[in-house]
């Protein structure tokens, strides 16, 4: 499989700085099995978003053994997915997911501190009947890994003071998590429970985004989760970023008419790393959580014991580091 | 029912099974006239009877039934329905025909005892079918017995007409909500359905927004529970969509209470039901022909499993439609469709009649932790290669918090009013409604918007902070005082609050029909819940009729037609497993029971059996699980060893003794409910009951021999008539072919080793040997009348081994496991690697061979022999079960990175 193309690199965004960065990115995971696996069938969301300000320019999925299904598919979100099966026996999976991706800066021009109070958005997201209808309202309804947690609410209430507009509010929730949390590698689960992470005070990037998602979410302004990879060191060199070496991931926080924000009204923030995103992340997809974005999903029947191993590497493209217009590869 | 563990596979469940089913759960208005009521009627009494019997051919002239109905009836309450009595009093025309319609017996001095007599018979009914719920409770599962009033709920033909309009058409109005929630959303985008309310929702799946369903149908049928208001006018309390349960005990009350008021029934017109499940099998089907491509569409009915609390009727209603009942590991995904494991290999399945809640069908994309489900089957579903019935994704649709939004959604998508009114509800998610109700709070119930603890939705303490904290969680609705429909208890006719589960039906060209019955409930009192979990009731309903009543039935003679249906359907794997398993519990039953006689018979009379013999005997205990390893042998202590045997006898958990395995056969027996007799299923329960009762003594205290002596004769009866309706009353397809050869293999492995042990020992040269090893064979009879008192180790292995005439012989089954393994399903070379584990021919031994050996010599023969048997028995049974039963690998497992 094959999905390679920059339809139109100069379409892109007068609206952003000229700045752009090119990235290559190689995320591996390999599952060895004690026992011979069946069967096995998976979900796979592993591909790039595309939109005006990340453009893919090369991408392959490569499984083996050799899968004797496979279906391309977008999910609900919008995200690419592909539902792969094995039917014969197995000791070994390998899901090897090579992309190339052009990134821009969305939020180069934007003006957190402008903007309509957080209060009207979320007065906007309650039901009134026969009123218009707002999608990112799914994003403000509690999800299976971050469901409702009335200490959440104090939390980001503390950042999402009176009249303040949602972008200021929601950088300030950041740098607060930011400070209060400690970021541990292993203090988690995939499946941790975002009460936990937030009692304990640490995570990795995952619960992270989870409590500043949950946060948002209480006091009544959409969120999302953002699953995708990060450059390992800061597009200007300066410093190593946190989350570099396994998939990364971050928020989106809804602030429709903020000043500088692309037209969707979502703007990311990144509470692992404390800052926006700008050129050093890349998006694979979007969901209300971590469990509808899962980069590898599976049930095998069989197996016993296995071993895992996921590697991610994201790295400049030689020579890439051009200003201007872009160049397919 | 516990969680037992045995050899058998089967019988260990995930805990997620202990899934109790939210549709039964029902709260009911909260009043307290019972104990008044009770008081009342002890003052007035039942009353002397001051009337005749009456003549059986004039009812009409008699102050009769109807008046000692009367009687007997708690006096009415005020300020709701009475479905028995008008407001004046006098019976309603529906009671006051069926009064004159019921057996004459029931008029006079002997009515309340004619009542009881009846009632009585119902509840033996229900027992003896084997009609059962399971209950879920902190420790477990258990089955109670289904619960059903002697009197039916009776519908007048003009309170159904309204219903049924009203029912078929809040299915039209559910069925166009559903296509748009998962097309183009216009309800949300109008404003006229809160987004939450599908958006918050477990049971929207996003996974299949925009997904078509095989001819455009989503729903096939749906259940509405009705209640009657005090002005006699009807309201849905609720609705169920995902899978509604409660159809196969609305069949089988029907099957009991009829049988009760045969005149009544058929006069009265009361409509039936056969035509309404026909219905629902002929639209699935011509669905499921859209997607078969040209191949006869095969349809499954897919369970929840042996302890969901509804199995019974899964089992009930896959017998009478004539479908394979299947579980989720009975199925498997293959390039984007759905196939049924069966012994003849996967066979492609196009429509699933499931009862299994949506978020456990495939733990791929839904509920992870799902082990009842079918990893892939969300794939095949938006490949729209598989019908399901209902599609996945409707669960939204039960929440108590749509009722409100109904209405305007009826009238954008229908362009209709709704005929039958919803009971008042508000949704607290709404400011405005919230603000609006919550200035008379009183008669108000408040209810989860969303799925609780399993349960669709939960009734909670009032609570405005809880409110206020997060308001679209809560609904709140009008608590309504249900109609009392009149039951028979404790000599009197008492007024219980109703509510009338009714099912709709889909045909094919999109219209729906309601089904002309229903399944009644009734709380046992105010205040209480109509949760059959929780001390409720059921009542068989009948709905009278103007116009002549259809006759249609489905219900086969027993067995025949059952059978006949099954022969057409391939074997699932689990079918054939349990009954492969059937087949050897019920050889180690009986070779157990055999062996225990022997044992106490050893014991008891001081015979002259020598200490190698007693080791022997010992060893053939502890090996067949008969006592515990520890114990001191028969020679050490036959007191001891006696004390443990007994001891063990009863123990069903944590022994591997006779009750232990009549367990186990019981529940392999549960199993298999779909394809057994009544009569075959009811003895396999008894015979565990019995042997129970039988040894059931004072507390704390061992049976003695002679009583267990006696109950192990009942129990060899028993095992002798469930081989004989195992041999003679079942089909002779691969799965009773598996049956019987588990049962040979179960034998030959059991005569083995006794005589491998007895071989070994060698003691077959002493005359009690041969004596208690033809009693272990079950073959003294025939040695005698050979062989006389000649105790000849040539003659024993003439008998026991070589000549394949003797049932019992090592020769003799293995010729009849030869011809049973030829004849499973497979091609010749299959066969060949089966029949290669056995010898060509006899048991691979001549008498040559112990020609001029001696006793020693020949015994390490005959030993010889009996440990390379025993081998080739259990590789045998290991080649089965890999071939025909197990999905290779085990269990599922999730994973995410």
């Amino acid at each position: 499989m094959n999905a390679s193309g920059v339809i139109n690199p100069s379409g892109a965004p007068d609206a952003y700085r000229p700045d752009s960065l090119a990235l290559d990115i190689h995320h591996e995971t390999t599952y060895g099995y004690a026992q011979p696996v069946a069967q096995s069938h998976h979900v796979a969301h592993l591909k790039p978003l595309q939109d005006e300000a990340q453009v893919l320019l090369d991408f392959d999925l490569t499984v083996s053994p050799h899968p004797d299904s496979w279906r391309e598919s977008l999910d609900s979100f919008g995200n690419g997915c592909v539902h792969f099966a094995l039917s014969q026996p197995h000791r070994e999976l390998h899901v090897q997911a090579r992309s190339r991706v052009r990134v821009w800066d969305r939020f180069a021009l934007l003006d957190a501190q402008a903007g309509e109070a957080w209060e009207t958005l979320r007065d906007r997201m309650r039901y009134v009947a026969c009123a218009p209808y707002d999608p990112a309202v799914q994003f403000v309804q509690p999800s299976p890994f971050v469901p409702r947690l009335e200490a959440l609410r104090g939390y980001g209430l503390a950042a999402f003071v009176p009249q303040v507009p949602t972008a200021q509010a929601a950088l300030a929730l950041m740098q607060r998590i930011y400070a209060d949390f400690e970021y541990r590698s292993s203090s988690t689960a995939v499946d941790t429970p975002v009460a936990q992470a937030f009692a304990q005070r640490s995570g990795v990037c995952q619960d992270l985004a989870h409590v500043m998602i949950g946060a948002c979410r209480m006091v009544g302004v959409p969120a999302r989760y953002v699953s995708g990879y990060l450059l390992t060191h800061a597009a200007d060199g300066s410093h190593a970023m946190v989350g570099a070496d396994a998939s990364h991931a971050w928020v989106q926080v809804y602030a429709p008419g903020t000043p500088g924000l692309p037209a969707d009204g979502w703007l990311d923030f990144d509470p692992t790393n404390n800052r926006i995103p700008g050129l050093e992340h890349v998006r694979l997809a979007v969901g209300r959580d971590y469990g509808d974005v899962t980069p590898l999903r599976g049930v095998i029947r069989g197996g016993g014991r296995h071993t895992l191993s996921v590697g991610v590497t994201t790295r400049r493209r030689p020579g890439a580091a051009a200003l201007g217009p872009v160049v397919a590869s | 029912m516990t969680y037992g563990s045995t050899a058998h596979p089967q019988a260990s469940k995930p805990l997620c099974d202990l899934k109790s089913n939210p549709e039964c759960e029902l709260e009911c208005d909260t009043e307290n006239l019972s104990q008044g009521l009770a008081r009342l009627s002890a003052l007035n009494g039942p009353g002397k009877p001051a009337v005749q019997r009456a003549l059986p051919l004039d009812a009409t002239a008699l102050p009769s039934t109807g008046e000692a109905l009367l009687r007997r009836a708690w006096p009415a309450e005020g300020g709701v329905f009475d479905e028995l009595r008008q407001a004046d009093g006098r019976l309603r025309s529906s009671w006051a025909r069926m009064a004159q319609l019921m057996p004459p017996a029931f008029s006079g001095v002997d009515a309340a005892a004619s009542l009881d007599r009846r009632l009585t018979q119902v509840v033996e009914r229900i027992r003896q079918d084997g009609v059962t719920h399971n209950v879920f409770s902190e420790t477990g599962v258990a089955a109670r017995p289904w619960s059903l009033e002697l009197l039916p709920m009776i519908i007048e033909a003009a309170d159904w007409a309204r219903i049924e309009r009203g029912v078929a058409q809040r299915a039209a109005v559910l069925q166009a909500l559903l296509d748009d929630v998962y097309g183009p959303q216009q309800v949300l985008h109008e404003g006229l359905l809160p987004p939450a309310l599908v958006l918050r929702h477990p049971g929207y799946l996003r996974p299949l927004q925009g997904v078509a369903v095989p001819g455009g149908q989503r729903l096939y049928i749906l259940a509405f529970d009705l209640v009657r208001a005090a002005d006699g006018d009807w309201w849905v309390l609720a609705q169920r969509t995902q899978s509604p349960s409660g159809l196969g005990y609305v069949m089988h009350n029907r099957l009991v209470i009829s049988r009760q008021f045969p005149d009544a029934f058929r006069e009265l017109d009361v409509q039936h039901l056969a035509s309404g499940f026909r219905r629902l099998l002929d639209t699935l089907e011509a669905r499921a022909r859209l997607v078969a491509r040209g191949q006869a569409p095969r349809l499954v009915f897919l369970t929840s499993g042996l302890y969901s609390e509804t199995y019974f009727e899964h089992a009930y209603l896959a017998r009478y439609l004539g479908l394979p009942l299947v579980e989720g590991s009975d199925l498997t995904v293959l390039a984007e469709g759905l196939y049924l494991k069966t012994v003849e290999g996967l066979q492609p399945v196009h429509g699933v009649l499931r009862r299994l809640d949506d978020d456990f069908c495939d733990p791929l994309e839904l509920r992870p932790d799902s082990a009842l489900g079918v990893p892939g089957l969300l794939q095949v579903a938006r490949a729209g290669k598989v019908v399901l019935a209902n599609a996945l994704g409707s669960a939204f649709l039960e929440s108590p918090a749509l009722m409100g939004f109904l209405p305007g959604i009826a009238q954008r998508l229908c362009g209709q009013a709704l005929e039958l009114p919803s009971v008042p509800s508000w949704w607290c998610g709404e400011p405005a409604a919230w603000a609006d109700v919550q200035r008379q709070m009183d008669g108000k119930l408040l209810r989860s918007t969303f799925p609780q603890g399993g349960r669709t939705s939960q009734v909670h303490e009032f609570s405005a902070a809880a409110i206020a904290s997060d308001p679209e969680a809560w609904t709140l609705q009008n608590q309504m005082r249900f109609s009392r429909a009149p039951i028979w208890s404790q000599a009197a006719v008492q007024p219980r609050p109703a509510v009338v589960r009714v099912y709709a039906v889909a045909d094919t060209q999109g219209r729906w029909h309601v089904l002309p019955g229903g399944m009644t409930r009734v709380a046992p009192r105010e205040h209480s819940s109509l949760s059959m979990q929780r001390g409720g009731t059921s009542l068989d309903t009948w709905v009278l009729s103007d116009a002549p009543v259809d006759p249609f039935s489905m219900l086969p003679p027993r067995l025949t037609a059952a059978d006949i249906r099954q022969r057409r359907s391939p074997v699932s794997s689990r079918t054939g497993e349990n009954l492969f398993w059937m087949g050897r519990y019920t050889e180690r039953t009986e070779q157990q029971v055999r062996l225990v006689r022997c044992l106490l018979q050893v014991v008891d009379t001081d015979n002259d059996a020598d200490s190698a013999a007693l080791l022997v005997m010992s060893q053939l205990a502890t090996l067949a699980g008969l006592v515990p390893e520890a114990v001191p042998t028969l020679g050490q202590s036959k007191h001891l060893f006696q004390r443990a045997l007994l001891a063990e006898l009863s123990r069903a958990e944590g022994a591997f003794s006779v009750s232990f395995n009549l367990h186990a056969l019981e529940r392999t027996a549960q199993a298999l409910r779909e394809r057994l007799s009544v009569e075959q299923w009811g003895l396999m329960r008894q015979m565990g009951a019995d042997f129970a009762t039988a040894l059931a003594g004072a507390s704390g205290q061992l049976p003695g021999p002679i009583r267990v002596v006696a109950a192990l004769d009942q129990l060899a009866l028993q095992l002798a008539a469930a081989t004989g309706a195992q041999t003679d009353r079942m089909t002779r397809d691969h799965g009773w072919r598996l049956l019987t050869v588990g049962r040979l293999i179960e034998r030959l492995v059991g005569l083995c080793a006794r005589l491998e042990r007895f071989a070994a020992e060698q003691i077959l040269a002493s005359a009690s040997g041969v004596e208690l090893l033809l009693d272990l064979f079950d073959s003294a009879i025939t040695f005698r009348a050979r062989y006389q008192r000649h105790d000849d180790l040539m003659a024993l292995t003439e008998l026991l081994v070589i000549d394949n005439a003797n049932p019992r012989a090592l020769a003799g089954v293995l010729r009849r496991l030869r011809t049973e393994l030829r004849k499973l399903p497979g091609d010749s070379a299959w066969h060949d690697l089966l029949l290669s584990r056995l010898p060509a021919e006899g048991a691979g031994l001549s008498l040559e061979a112990l020609d001029g050996l001696d006793d020693s010599q020949a015994q390490g023969v005959l030993r010889e022999r009996a440990l390379q048997l025993g081998t080739a028995a259990s590789a045998l049974a290991d080649d089965i079960s890999h071939r025909y039963f197990t999905l290779p690998g085990g269990a599922d497992q999730a994973q995410l990175v």
